[in-house]
């Protein structure tokens, strides 16, 4: 389960002879939909396995033990596992033979689909029971064990007088593992989940415990900034186990509007005004009548876009006033809806479990001008597919939403693909626009994409040399 | 390793003679860079670049860079010369490639707010220019006049703008380098894709140029604010300032500025310039903001600056101060010569660490400054520098006070930042088990160590002999220790600080 891995994959399967016929599209297509009349039995068989043993994780040591046994270092009997575990954890992974398995962190919810490549016959990590959240006493840092819930999170750092700056795009109840392991879509108005990372706690390929970046600060200035560089991928070079995180002071007076647009246009022009008002905006988020049906009971208009300030008791009615001025041409606004990330656990959790029915292609970013042009095309896309279509969006201070189309639609690997596909060529008529969902990086043949792919397949291949997170493995 | 004459003849035939230089005069400028250091260390490293290369585009980049595969000479990048631990300055000589020729603004896109420019121009150039067409840069390196894109990049840099607009990294869209093989990579794809896409831009932040050649940037913009206001505050002591900064974060304030500087760095000033304010212990802030918001600050400013003991000087202070933030090392024309130490440390920290930094300095027997300013919401800069003559033989004991400062940012969860030529003992520091990751890293885009080598992982000397080539970094930790105790020994005081201390008493 992994981006490179996949990558890799594909890039080696189109060099094998037999396969060098199909054209590599199609070729990914048979991979991501496990294709028989495409693809020899063997292959078909290799996707299909699973990870024959998951391992719950209740704390780091035993994740740099599991190491250290796969690496031939401890024997098994360092696991301290019971007779009858013992037994199947030794047939399972065929330790004492010449096999090279590997380690996977198990998501606790992914947005979108699984990679193409599951773990060959390696151990999958499940951290849901490793889910520690601590403040610092005196500052705004967290560090959050990967297993966290990012509902938890946010919660216990209002109780402690901080916020967590990032929520997620499309409310599901992620883990804050899932950042680094996953797909969640964490970000704020200000920049995306990488910038509120301070630190990634890991465990290296050999065994140790091995921090990326700095817990109680940012790390400019000490070499290469491999921590921002990799945390899309990290999970692929170290297993990261915990997470240090940036917040900021609890702002002294929130609120929350949402603003109802009818119009396609207006509600672009008004994306790109309003991305252009400075700090005091938390978060941005924009949904279409289908996805604010999902998030809030009562009726949806074309457009809704809720806009959450924080700032200080005594500025909070000006900003209020700078935002309604950008957002000029919505048709009804109200501050009576409430901050829907502020519900209570249990609350989250149902509309969470509503929203996750859809099916997610994942993350298309696109200039706030050509949101309503998107949205159109999305739409009519989605009535021709027979898979209604909704959208969930967040916009950045740099003028760009990040949006995240949803499909009501079985969540068949075909119809994933097939859907993909479509967004794929929408978002290819945009200018300005793209489609960052993961199997874009597989179809993706632009020169120095490429070339960035290969550089960071031969730092994995230098940084994990024990082929033991996620290993690369051929068809 | 072909010639030197020979190696002359080919990069001449690719930039031309006139941006090829070789006299020991020219060689001489690029010995060193803000750093003041001592002769000493010419023993162990070769200074003084063979030949200084002025390319004015990516191909000639390109081709300087495969030229040095038939050469075998070590290629070192160059901006402004304004870092402080020497990653500018070869350590084998070879060429050194100057990147100021390349001092272009390719062009502005208003729709995508961002500006495409070269590498080699400064950050006041850029910030300039995007003001008049009505934008900001969301962070600007505090040495905007000295220091290049590339060479703030490659340092990581900190600067105005941290706290309201984000890192300097996340400031920074798409990259050019020519990696160490000569070829080009852009880091990002075309589109905004958010760090999708294989994004490799954050790797060249702090890269020092041990990784590539950055040639072109594209940098974000923002929209220019309404007002910015400087307000200033004097405190009884530095660490109320230091109280009054953190204080600020707590509130949830975002000035686009806030920085405390200890009174003697005044006391220096006034030696050189009459209208220097009045020597104090105080805190600069800067918002930004439309009217209405910037009152709204104000207010809140003032009423957490008077928590801490401080009092608001006249406006005509802060205007001053803000129209000089870019010149802040003018004590150097004191002493003739000056070391900055660079570290970044938790704020919940910041009061204990300028008193620490007050305290080593005395120790020390140093005279300067401390001085700190937020970066974000976990993190601020403290930046105290000391004086030194470096045309004496103790003047580079001053030296050991950059090698305690790191140590001290260690001890509170901090770090020292940047490597260059004598910092790199502190890597390991820094990453732990991690370094291997990051050797890793060099290993995959420089196997021949053909950019900025021997500073990263190793210290290579200018020997060629095996046992003598390299030292382990260790060793140069020891040499800055060996020299923090003969300063702390050293019986006399320097010329110019029994100057500095008359003028203080009076
Ligand atoms: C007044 C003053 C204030 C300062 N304030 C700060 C501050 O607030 N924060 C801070 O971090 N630093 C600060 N510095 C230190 C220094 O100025 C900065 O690090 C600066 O941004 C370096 O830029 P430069 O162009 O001078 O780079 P240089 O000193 O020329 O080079 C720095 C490093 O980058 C490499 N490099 C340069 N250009 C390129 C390129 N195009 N491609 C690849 N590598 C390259 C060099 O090899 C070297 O390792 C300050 C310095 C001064 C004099």
């Amino acid at each position: 389960m992994g981006l490179l891995k996949d990558w890799d994959y594909v890039e080696q399967a189109v060099r094998i002879p037999a396969l060098a016929e199909v054209i590599r599209e199609a070729l990914i297509r048979a991979l991501f939909v496990r294709d028989d009349r495409v693809l020899p039995a063997s292959i078909i068989g290799d996707l299909n396995r699973l990870p024959p043993v998951t391992v719950k994780v209740k704390e780091d040591g035993e994740v740099r033990k599991l190491i250290r046994v796969l690496n031939g270092e401890e024997s098994t009997v360092s696991l301290g596992l019971n007779a009858e575990d013992y037994h199947f954890f030794r047939t399972q992974l065929g330790v004492g033979r010449t096999r090279e398995f590997g380690l996977t962190m198990r998501p606790r919810v992914l947005l979108t689909y699984d990679w193409i490549v599951p773990e060959q016959r390696g151990v999958q990590l499940d951290f849901t029971a490793y889910a520690g959240v601590e403040f610092a006493e005196d500052g705004h840092r967290a560090i959050a064990q990967v297993g966290a819930l990012w509902k938890r999170l946010y919660d216990d750092a209002l109780a402690a007088g901080h916020l967590v700056p990032f929520v997620p795009t499309v409310p599901l109840d992620f883990a804050i593992g899932d950042a680094v392991c996953g797909d969640a879509p964490f970000g704020s108005f200000r920049g995306g989940f990488a910038s509120y990372v301070n630190a990634l706690r890991t465990i290296s390929p050999y065994g140790h415990r091995a921090r990326i970046g700095f817990e109680e600060v940012a790390n400019n200035g000490t070499a290469y900034d491999l921590l921002h560089a990799s945390i899309p991928l990290a999970s692929e070079f170290f297993v990261p186990v915990a997470v240090a995180l940036r917040l900021e002071a609890k702002p002294g007076a929130r609120k929350t509007l949402t603003y109802a647009f009818d119009d396609p246009a207006k509600v672009s022009i008004a994306l790109d005004k309003v991305s252009r008002v400075g700090p005091g905006i938390q978060w941005v988020h924009l949904t279409d009548a289908v996805a604010a049906k999902t998030l809030r009971p009562g009726p949806a208009e074309a457009f809704a876009v809720q806009v959450s300030l924080g700032t200080t008791a005594t500025g909070i009615a000006a900003k209020e006033k700078v935002v309604d001025a950008a957002l000029a041409g919505f048709k009804a606004k109200t501050a009576d809806a409430p901050n829907p990330f502020d519900a209570p656990a249990e609350a989250y959790r149902k509309t969470a479990e509503a929203v996750a029915r859809a099916l997610f292609v994942g993350e298309v970013r696109i200039p706030a001008k050509s949101f309503g042009d998107f949205a159109g095309k999305v739409r009519a896309f989605g009535d021709q597919s027979a898979a209604k279509a909704g959208i969930y969006g967040s916009l950045g201070s740099t003028g760009i939403v990040s949006a995240f189309p949803s499909f009501s639609a079985p969540k068949d690997r075909i119809k994933v693909y097939d859907l993909s596909k479509g967004v794929r060529a929408i978002v290819a008529r945009i200018p300005g626009a793209a489609f960052t969902g993961r199997l874009t990086h597989l179809w993706e043949e632009e020169p120095n994409f490429l070339r960035r792919m290969a550089l960071w397949r031969e730092m994995k291949l230098q940084i994990d040399a024990a082929h033991v997170v996620q290993p690369l493995v051929a068809p | 390793m072909a010639s030197l004459d020979y190696a002359y003849r080919r990069l001449v035939n690719t930039l031309g003679p006139e941006r090829v230089a070789r006299s020991e005069f020219e060689r001489m400028v690029y010995s060193h860079d803000f750093a003041s250091l001592p002769k000493i260390a010419l023993l162990q490293w070769r200074l003084y670049p063979d030949f200084v290369a002025l390319p004015q585009t990516t191909e000639e980049v390109s081709g300087v860079v495969k030229l040095s595969d038939e050469s075998l000479l070590q290629i070192t990048p160059r901006g402004g010369g304004t870092g402080w631990c020497g990653g500018s300055v070869p350590n084998r000589g070879g060429v050194l490639i100057d990147m100021r020729k390349m001092n272009h603004i390719l062009g502005i896109d208003p729709d995508g707010r961002t500006v495409a420019v070269e590498a080699g121009v400064s950050w006041k150039e850029v910030e300039d220019f995007v003001e008049a067409k009505g934008f900001a840069l969301p962070h600007v390196p505090l040495n905007a006049i000295g220091s290049t894109v590339g060479g703030a990049i490659n340092s990581g840099s900190t600067g105005f703008g941290g706290l309201r607009g984000g890192s300097l990294r996340d400031a920074v869209a798409n990259l050019d380098v020519v990696l160490p093989d000569g070829s080009l990579l852009k880091t990002a794809s075309g589109a905004d894709a958010g760090g999708a896409l294989a994004d490799l831009t954050p790797l060249f932040f702090g890269a020092e140029g041990t990784l590539g050649i950055v040639t072109k940037a594209v940098l974000r913009l923002i929209p220019k604010p309404e007002l910015t206001r400087p307000l200033t505050y004097s405190f009884p002591e530095l660490p109320a300032a230091g109280r009054f900064l953190k204080a600020i974060v707590d509130a949830g304030l975002t000035p686009y500025h806030a920085a405390a500087v200890d009174r003697d760095h005044f006391v220096f000033e006034r030696a050189l310039r009459s209208d220097t304010p009045e020597p104090v212990d105080l805190a600069l802030v800067a918002v930004q903001g439309s009217k209405d918001e910037v009152a709204d600050q104000e207010k809140a400013l003032d009423a957490l600056a008077s928590k801490e003991g401080g009092a608001k000087l006249p406006p005509a202070v802060g205007d001053g101060l803000w129209r000089e933030r870019h010149n802040n090392y003018g004590a150097r024309r004191l002493s003739r010569g000056l070391m900055i130490s660079y570290n970044l440390v938790p704020l919940r920290r910041l009061p204990e660490a300028v008193e620490t930094a007050a305290r080593i300095r005395d120790k020390l027997k140093l005279n300067g400054s401390v001085q700190a300013h937020l970066v974000d919401s976990t993190t601020a800069a403290l930046n105290p520098y000391v004086l030194m003559d470096d045309t004496r033989p103790s003047g580079g004991t001053a030296l050991g006070f950059v090698k305690r400062m790191g140590d001290a940012a260690f001890k509170m969860d901090g770090h020292p930042m940047g490597l260059g030529l004598f910092l790199v003992f502190n890597l390991r520091k820094m990453h732990g088990n991690a370094t291997s990751a990051y050797s890793a890293v060099k290993g995959v885009l420089d196997p021949r160590k053909k950019i900025n080598g021997g500073k990263t992982f190793e210290v290579w000397t200018k020997y060629p002999w095996p046992g003598l080539r390299a030292i382990p970094p260790p060793g140069m930790a020891i040499g800055l220790e060996v020299a923090a105790i003969l300063r702390r020994a050293k019986p006399t005081r320097d010329r110019f600080v029994r100057a500095y201390e008359h003028s203080k008493e009076g």
